[in-house]
């Protein structure tokens, strides 16, 4: 009798250990969770990876610095940089050129906005960089507002005069050109596509609040957050539900200052000039963080009513937050609202 | 059974014990969330993991109703009902724990784990 309950135990515990080897084996296979910030484009970049070989994700967190940091060069409007031919050397370049020569991702934006224009008619306008520095200015001393003939004397640019040639190339006619609707989105879009080409889907990017995420671990969808514009504590409004989706949000609540009791935001509207306030914030979902980015941006200047048909058009849905605190949401964003 | 089984069979029992208390220390650790729902829609998500007290208001059917969140705990304070039955159960705070004001149509649930994994801004 004892030596058959010596037996059992001879054979259980190996059994037991073997199984507790296997439990282990499964559990490495699922990825780490490494997560990384950074600080480009004036915003915090929060990275998060879900992988299991951590010197992959040592390349992959290095390649995704690069692709920020170089957008945030080409997109620089206030700094030349030696390497590099950026919006500052567009604008400021003392040359004596027809054209310029510019890097591909460069042109592609510029690219990118000037056929935004068209298709927004002139919501989404990319030459008004002279009109943002004199808001900025305002913005920055936190005292008094530009007056309406001081905005247009600086409104002489014209996306007319931003014209690209064959072979990436630009006509040199100094246009200082703004990408803030753009470049944010384009980095993130190209950070994703980067990290799948080297075979990470698991992924979280929030670059300052500009979100894209891929496939979540554990789980069918990732669940984000929009933040609800009237309060300070950053509480959120509403969740959507999703994967390999971006999540972007417009709004006049987080960049602006205050005189004589009203709020100046950093939205211009290429119309008036002045800051739009058709509503507190809007969200676009969409597969492409360059369309959520500029899509967010262009139905932040349109009122709600005709943002509903403008976005019918197109393969995202939005939701908006009106100034009444009432949530309005496009027809098909039943979809992202199932867990 | 010898001695030595014996030892044996206590060990690996006192070895599952402590996994057990390990993994009910970790659940407790994990982020606490409180849900608000007017109707069925979520109308305020709060942390309860931040230990800060504090009142928030969200609109009834009667009217105000004030929820106040105190260390990790959550309870309707305030509210306009003929039996103010919500109110008089205090606070909540343990996962699926739930809330229901009936008359107002609030339902206020806590659902373990952290539930947004980003937020857009």
């Amino acid at each position: 009798m004892q030596e058959k309950i010596n037996k059992i135990i001879w054979i259980l515990v190996p059994l037991l250990i073997v199984g507790l080897l296997i439990c282990h084996i499964i559990f490495k296979n699922e990825g780490k969770e490494y997560t990384r910030n950074f600080f480009y484009m004036d915003t915090y970049i929060y990275v998060k990876l879900y992988e299991t070989d951590s010197k992959k994700v040592e390349q992959a967190f290095q390649g995704i610095e690069t692709i920020y940091q170089e957008y945030h060069k080409l997109a620089d409007r206030y700094q030349s940089y030696d390497d590099i031919v950026n919006l500052y050397t567009i604008h400021n370049n003392t040359l004596e050129v027809d054209t310029i020569t510019l890097d591909q991702r460069l042109y592609d934006m510029i690219s990118y906005g000037k056929e935004w224009y068209d298709k927004s008619n002139g919501k989404l306008d990319i030459s008004m960089g002279n009109v943002l520095d004199v808001w900025k200015q305002y913005r920055d001393n936190q005292n008094g507002i530009p007056t309406i003939e001081e905005l247009k004397q600086n409104d002489r640019s014209n996306i007319e005069d931003i014209i690209l040639l064959e072979n990436n190339q630009i006509k040199n006619n100094h246009v200082n050109i703004d990408l803030g609707a753009i470049a944010k989105g384009y980095a993130t879009e190209m950070v994703g596509e980067y990290l799948e080409s080297i075979g990470i889907f698991n992924y979280l990017i929030n670059a300052g609040g500009n979100v894209k995420v891929g496939i979540p671990q554990n789980k069918n969808k990732f669940s984000i957050g929009i933040e609800d514009p009237n309060s300070k504590q950053g509480e959120i409004c509403k969740i959507v539900y999703g994967k390999n989706i971006s999540v972007v949000t417009s709004g006049g609540y987080e960049r602006y200052y205050e005189y004589n009791g009203q709020k100046y935001h950093h939205i211009i509207d290429p119309d008036t000039l002045m800051p739009a306030n058709h509503m507190k914030s809007v969200t676009v979902i969409t597969d492409d963080s360059r369309l959520g980015d500029i899509l967010s941006t262009i139905l932040f200047l349109m009122p709600i009513e005709e943002g509903q048909m403008f976005i019918e058009n197109e393969n995202a849905e939005a939701i908006w937050y009106n100034n009444e605190n009432q949530i309005i949401t496009s027809s098909g964003m039943n979809q992202y609202e199932q867990k | 059974m010898n001695k030595s089984d014996l030892k044996l069979i206590v060990s690996i029992l006192g070895i599952t014990i402590l996994f057990l208390i390990i993994f009910s220390m970790i659940q407790k650790q994990e982020a606490k969330t409180a849900l608000i729902y007017y109707q069925n829609e979520v109308v305020q998500i709060i942390d309860l993991t931040q230990n800060e007290q504090r009142d928030y208001i969200v609109e009834g059917e009667n009217g105000p109703v004030v929820i106040e969140v105190n260390k990790g705990k959550i309870r309707v304070k305030q509210e306009e009902s003929p039996l103010h039955i919500c109110s008089k159960q205090g606070y909540i705070s343990k996962n699926t724990e739930m809330i229901v004001c009936l008359p107002n149509k609030i339902v206020i649930q806590i659902e373990a784990k952290n539930i947004i994994d980003t937020v857009a801004r």
